[in-house]
């Protein structure tokens, strides 16, 4: 291609324009978690002012938000476990399915996750209320499996796709049955792909809000509700909210560079050039 | 190896998506047979079956008619915004410009953001007078005071800002993978041919990804309202609702005015609009990814 001033100079301004719009909220967040109270909207604000880790040794200390933590981990690492043991057998089968049934399937499953998550608060809150689910990590467990299951499937049948059939072949020569084949040959194949799997799992679940919000009270409450009791309504007392978003973020910042590649969803994988 | 494996594989498959399909299909049935009846959950015992009432209080329901309209503006305006936005980025990020590769994960970070984090975000940015968005409008030597939480054209301003802002990644990296299927030689030839890259992206690029914009607006179209959580935090739905899309008043319905038969009534005329909408796309999408 010619070079061409033009692409540098778009290149550049959308780039920075975007850099600001994106990075703004969070990287202002991130100073309010740091100011003393003092600093926290003097004018011209303090960006970068002495950092203090106050507000952080609050929210630590505060009962309710670190066990809404605790809870937000065990559920979220319980929510990967279930669902990875309910849509790794299934997605190997699919996948291993004539392309007319691998069709219908994959509709079916994309269809599961087409109807919006507000429909299913009332009869899971009618449900969980007669067999006591209510308020239990168990109950949010469920539903959060429940979620994340059709686009579980989806990847992951995916990934089995991309496991070379000879390899496959080779192994039930050898007498392999269908289950050994999938655990002893295409998991360990196929397994960066689970992983990245697992982690987008582990952030939805992570992030979940109105199932945690609508079924639980005290005992289970994860920590993307929890925060909200950090919010002032009126008033100056910022820190400790920003504090506990930064915490909640900070998770999940991490696993970005791994599953950058997997994160456009279903239609990366091959509907888009259609 | 397909036809020795044909019990084992449905073996395999069965027991998820019979578990789906129960933990999908029952509740909606149940959501369907609660909109019909009339319920209270103070006097569980008292259930009786009133056919379309529910569905008659919609139509002289003034909040349930503005509550469609915001729910369209909330859909159609993110929607559009972020592709837009969305294609507009993906084409600089395609060009190898000096940390285009460090950007390009960056800009994701938005799209992983717990959606009440991503509200809280944007009230503490927002705060009038003394919240980031002044100080960034002060630094371009504008002075901004106004509470744009507290007017109804600006409250709703903010949620769809808030919107782009959670979507616009996800569309970026899509439209860039799509843009990234363009073979070369076609900007080369382009460019042999005395096209400048301003109208070999006019004239390539933007043609060429806009079937793949249609997939995208589809999913996107499901995913904005997904935006619940933000609404809760930052404007509660308000001011006198005009941030108060259908699902939310549902949510308010159901749970805080524990008028569940009603709040069933809604959920249902939101869920057969939103499927039936997005019905064919989803079979296409499955179809490409398969191949037909």
């Amino acid at each position: 291609m010619r070079h061409n001033l033009a692409r540098y100079v778009y290149g550049y301004a959308v780039c920075f324009a975007f850099a600001v719009f994106l990075f703004s909220p969070i990287l202002w967040t991130l100073s309010t978690s740091m100011k003393r109270p003092i600093e926290m909207f003097q004018w011209p604000p303090v960006i970068v002012g002495e950092p203090s880790g106050q507000h952080y040794a609050a929210i630590i200390a505060d009962k309710e938000f670190s066990s809404a933590l605790i809870n937000s981990i065990i559920v979220s690492m319980s929510t990967v476990v279930l669902t990875m043991a309910l849509s790794i057998p299934a997605a190997f089968g699919i996948s291993h399915l004539q392309k007319k049934a691998m069709r219908r399937l994959l509709t079916l499953v994309l269809l599961l996750r087409a109807a919006p998550g507000m429909i299913y608060i009332i009869p899971y809150f009618l449900l969980f209320r007669e067999i006591h689910l209510i308020d239990t990590r168990l109950g949010l467990i469920i539903i959060n499996t429940m979620f994340a299951t059709p686009l579980a499937i989806w990847y992951l049948s995916s990934f089995f796709d991309q496991v070379p059939r000879e390899v496959e072949e080779a192994a039930i020569m050898d007498g392999a049955s269908m289950v050994q084949t999938m655990v002893l040959i295409s998991i360990p194949v196929a397994r960066s792909g689970i992983a990245a799997t697992g982690i987008l799992i582990f952030i939805g679940s992570w992030n979940e809000f109105l199932f945690a919000l609508t079924l639980t009270r005290d005992e289970a409450k994860t920590a993307a509700v929890a925060i909200l009791n950090f919010m002032p309504f009126e008033g100056t007392d910022w820190g400790r909210a920003a504090a506990a978003c930064v915490l909640m973020l900070a998770p999940i910042v991490i696993f970005v560079p791994f599953i950058k590649k997997y994160m456009a969803g279903p239609t990366t994988i091959g509907a888009v050039k259609g | 190896m397909a036809s020795r494996w044909l019990n084992e594989r449905w073996a395999l498959i069965a027991p998820a998506i019979a578990m789906l399909c129960a933990a999908t299909f029952i509740p909606i049935a149940a959501v369907l047979v609660l909109s019909t009846l009339h319920y209270d959950i103070a006097f569980p015992d008292k259930i009786s079956f009133v056919g379309l009432d529910n569905f008659k209080r919609l139509i002289s329901d003034s909040r349930f008619l503005n509550s469609v309209g915001v729910t369209l503006m909330l859909v159609v305006i993110p929607v559009g915004l972020q592709l837009l936005c969305g294609l507009g980025l993906a084409i600089a990020l395609k060009e190898k410009l000096i940390a285009t590769r460090w950007m390009r994960a960056a800009f994701l970070l938005p799209s992983v953001v717990p959606p009440a984090v991503g509200g809280i975000l944007w009230k503490l940015f927002l705060i009038p007078g003394v919240g980031g968005l002044s100080y960034l409008a002060s630094l371009s030597g504008v002075h901004l005071q106004a509470d744009l939480l507290g007017s109804r054209a600006s409250a709703l301003a903010a949620v769809i800002l808030v919107s782009v802002w959670f979507g616009v990644p996800i569309v970026a990296l899509l439209l860039l993978s799509s843009l990234e299927s363009i073979p070369d030689d076609v900007y080369e030839a382009a460019s042999i041919d005395g096209a400048s890259w301003l109208q070999a992206q006019w004239c390539i690029s933007i043609p060429l990804v806009l079937p793949a914009m249609g997939t995208v607006a589809v999913f996107q179209a499901l995913e904005v309202l997904g935006i619940f959580p933000v609404i809760f935090v930052l404007t509660g739905g308000g001011p006198a609702g005009a941030t108060e899309p259908l699902n939310y008043y549902a949510f308010l319905t159901g749970f805080t005015y524990l008028d569940f038969d009603y709040s069933a009534a809604l959920l249902v005329v939101f869920t057969c609009t939103l499927v039936c909408a997005c019905f064919w796309s989803i079979r296409r999408i499955s179809a490409g990814r398969v191949g037909s």
